[in-house]
């Protein structure tokens, strides 16, 4: 093993994506950010360029991360200054170069991917998007050591989908959401999205490379993402008392929620905007020609992926945007109530679930929410390929049947 | 005087957060990380010079009282007897050499000092004054009369951020009423939320609720100040303020804390520092299923005031809040620190965070009474004097 060339070869890596020299690196702030630890960024920036020994660096980036982030948490998420997010990017930046030098091991440039996407995560773009970049560079690295790895490693990689035991539930004729093939765009404005009436559009997604040229299979998404840290929702529905978020790598949540025995409750990597974070796989999919119906921008459209296995549960709710729920991989069961049946469905009186139902849906408390089975309904079993319409307001409630990734197309 | 008094009064000790050698001049460590992390108790080395132009006090040392108060990069050190006057250490001060800090001209007379980030405010008998650095310079920002005591005959004894009539808020408006029918007498400022004690011992909080700092039960903000109910009937006897926590004591000496408990800042089991110890686990690849081993109910926000037990202790004296730990003193001359402790902060001579009160052994263990603590938003200041009837 050449172990100090390859550590000479990330180092050199990184500092090619870095400003060449100390004076290049700009560090230019609003008054919101204190004088005080303008000077620990200046710090961190002279020993990442000027010092042999980056645990310098790396202990300023830690005081840098450790402010933000306490002005990360200081009000609420939307009116945090943008100035904050972009601080914590750089103290993501000092702390995932200084821990590739000298000592590049795996887990240390793990690490450093780990920083990296905390900054894409909560921080803002900086140096013309360089944490992007700076990612790009680790998991070339990282990809080098990891064909050694299975070059070495001659034990056959036993992997199984672990099995669920849920139920299918009987669409019948009278409740399913009606099926069209490739409607023109007059045809999908007329008779949907202008009296807003849920469809699934069948055969418009198919030439994605997302089933095309790269399959989406759990082998494909850790070699795309395997090393990437994502928000995983666990508990099973994130109405539960017990529901929580955690941060794991795209391989940890597999090996985990995926494969693994399931202890600890069901995860879901669920409305997480991954397809920014990882470009490669925003390359798989592509915006239905239908979003140009709306009013607003491309850019204005929210891309959400929903990746988890059999059993996961989005409970009752309504969103403030159209949808394309686009089903890749896996079966998923949705049900669909219109706008007028809010009274029905007994929405949360709290501020922050007030969009959403407070009834078991497969499963409903007729005690006490006596008129849920007034409230009429639709509903339908997406199938790989499938798209469903969701219009805007449409309470959906959806249930996954097996291993399964979705993506989101919120638009107006 | 003796000199174990003489002692026993330069008697402040620091740690936590030295990185802009606010505790003690960073060239006196060996290493880089040690100068920014102070883990154990630092006996402070006071300033009581530029009083005379020899430079020597004019006060004996028995006549010396001492107030610390600190931001994030800076201390302030408020002499109070005879020439009173504040001096600066840390982000700032010419003396970059360390322990001989900056004497603050304009503060001569002050009667009590506060300081954030931006600003120092000086409490006057007749004015206060807010002093901000703005562009590299101090300036006068805001200043407000106050009648003086030929007046109205009295002197107001209230301690900053209290001001007759109201508070000194940490961004402008500074001044902010109070409603005079609240009779404050004590008050607290988080980093949202403010936590008041009236004149009969009721506490009533405002601001932001988003991490149950309030009190009322719920996340809600609140934008006047209420009572909080949960400790109606039980009189108080003083109040802090954490970043996002709050605590309260009781005349009778019970401690009672509550709001955000993300790093055990709230000495209740901490769901935020046992997913911290699962992550270390996870990196050193000694993964265990994460079997719900332990049932222990893990508490993230605590919206109502919850009574804090402290081992072998029956009565809390005095309590003090950082940005993310707690530190109280009991009636035996105990500190006990609990919360985040990456700084060093809760001065056990590691850098652990702990969701459970823990003793400082430091001043048990070298004969020292512990009388005041207080808390900067990532370090710890102490005034503790020899026990008298201590083994030598």
């Amino acid at each position: 093993m050449h172990t100090l060339q390859f550590m000479d070869q990330i180092w050199s890596d990184i500092r090619a994506v870095l400003p060449s020299t100390e004076t290049e690196f700009s560090l230019e702030f609003s008054d919101k950010v204190e004088p005080s630890l303008l000077e620990i960024l200046k710090q961190a920036r002279q020993q990442l360029y000027a010092s042999a020994d980056q645990s310098l660096c790396l202990e300023r980036a830690q005081i840098i991360l450790d402010f933000s982030w306490e002005k990360l948490n200081t009000g609420t998420w939307r009116d945090v200054d943008k100035e904050w997010r972009r601080v914590y990017s750089y103290g993501c930046l000092f702390k995932a170069v200084s821990l590739c030098h000298g000592d590049a091991r795996e887990a240390r440039v793990q690490e450093a991917i780990k920083a990296c996407d905390m900054g894409l995560l909560m921080g803002a773009a900086i140096m013309d998007d360089v944490l992007q970049k700076l990612v790009r560079t680790l998991k070339t690295n990282l990809k080098t050591k990891d064909s050694h790895a299975l070059v070495l490693s001659d034990q056959p990689s036993v992997k199984r989908v672990k099995r669920d035991c849920v139920s299918v539930p009987k669409i019948v004729p009278a409740t399913a959401v009606p099926r069209i093939r490739c409607p023109s765009l007059e045809s999908f404005r007329s008779d949907f999205l202008v009296p807003q009436k849920p469809v699934v559009l069948e055969g418009i997604i198919d030439h994605w490379p997302a089933f095309k040229e790269h399959p989406w299979s759990i082998d494909y998404l850790r070699s795309v993402a395997g090393c990437r840290t994502v928000p995983v929702e666990i508990g099973s529905k994130y109405t539960d008392e017990e529901w929580g978020q955690r941060l794991l790598t795209v391989n940890e949540f597999i090996d985990h929620y995926i494969l693994g025995k399931g202890a600890g409750g069901i995860g879901y990597l669920a409305q997480h905007q991954l397809f920014d974070q990882v470009p490669e796989l925003k390359e798989d999919i592509r915006i239905p020609d239908y979003c140009c119906l709306g009013e607003g921008d491309e850019g204005d459209i929210t891309i959400n992926a929903w990746f988890g296995p059999g059993g996961t549960i989005s409970p009752l709710h309504q969103d403030p945007q159209q949808n394309f729920l686009s089903q890749v991989v896996g079966t998923k069961y949705i049900r669909l109530y219109s706008p007028e049946e809010t009274k029905y469905v007994y929405p949360h009186q709290s501020q922050l679930l007030h969009n959403t139902s407070q009834v078991e849906v497969e499963d409903p408390d007729m005690e006490r929410f006596p008129d849920f089975l007034k409230a009429s309904f639709q509903d339908c079993v997406l199938q790989p390929g499938d798209v469903l319409f969701i219009p805007v307001k449409y309470w959906h409630y959806v249930r996954s049947l097996e291993l399964s990734f979705s993506v989101s197309f919120w638009w107006t | 005087m003796s000199q174990q008094q003489d002692i026993g009064l330069l008697n402040w000790f620091g740690f936590g957060f030295n990185g802009f050698g606010q505790i003690c001049s960073r060239s006196e460590f060996k290493t880089d990380s040690e100068s920014i992390k102070v883990t154990s108790p630092l006996l402070l080395k006071l300033c009581y010079g530029a009083v005379n132009q020899k430079g020597e006090s004019n006060l004996t040392s028995a006549e010396r009282s001492v107030n610390i108060g600190a931001s994030w990069s800076r201390r302030a050190t408020i002499h109070l007897n005879g020439d009173s006057y504040v001096c600066l250490s840390g982000f700032g001060s010419n003396s970059a050499d360390g322990d001989r800090c900056d004497h603050v001209l304009e503060s001569r007379g002050c009667t009590d000092a506060l300081i954030n980030e931006s600003c120092l405010t000086l409490s006057f008998v007749d004015k206060i004054e807010g002093w901000c650095h703005q562009q590299h310079k101090k300036a006068l920002v805001w200043k407000m009369d106050l009648h003086t005591p030929d007046t109205t005959g009295i002197v107001h004894s209230l301690r900053l951020p209290l001001v007759p009539g109201g508070y000194i808020a940490s961004k402008p408006p500074f001044f902010r009423p109070l409603p005079p029918d609240l009779q404050a007498v004590h008050l607290a400022l988080g980093t949202e939320h403010v936590i008041l004690l009236s004149a009969c011992g009721t506490v009533y909080t405002w601001g932001s609720g988003s991490h149950g700092q309030l009190g009322h039960g719920s996340l809600v903000d609140g934008k006047e100040p209420r009572a909080v109910e949960a400790l109606w009937g039980v009189p108080m006897s003083t109040v802090a303020a954490g970043g996002w926590h709050s605590a309260c004591i009781s005349a009778g000496g019970d401690l009672y804390i509550w709001g955000w408990n993300e790093s055990g800042q709230l000495g209740l089991p901490s769901k935020g520092l046992k997913e911290e110890r699962l992550n270390v686990k996870r990196t050193e690849q000694t993964r265990q299923d994460e079997g719900e081993s332990s049932k222990d109910v893990l508490i993230s926000v605590q919206a109502f005031p919850a009574l804090i037990d402290i081992a072998r202790e029956t009565e809390i004296t005095k309590v003090s809040c950082g940005s993310r730990h707690t530190a109280a003193i009991s009636s035996t001359g105990n500190l006990y620190t609990w919360g985040w402790g990456n700084y060093g902060q809760l001065g056990h001579g590691s850098e652990c965070s702990s969701d459970e009160p823990m003793l400082v052994a430091y001043f048990s263990s070298h004969g020292l009474w512990v009388q005041d603590v207080v808390c900067g938003l990532w370090n710890t200041f102490v005034r503790a004097v020899q026990r008298k009837n201590s083994p030598s």
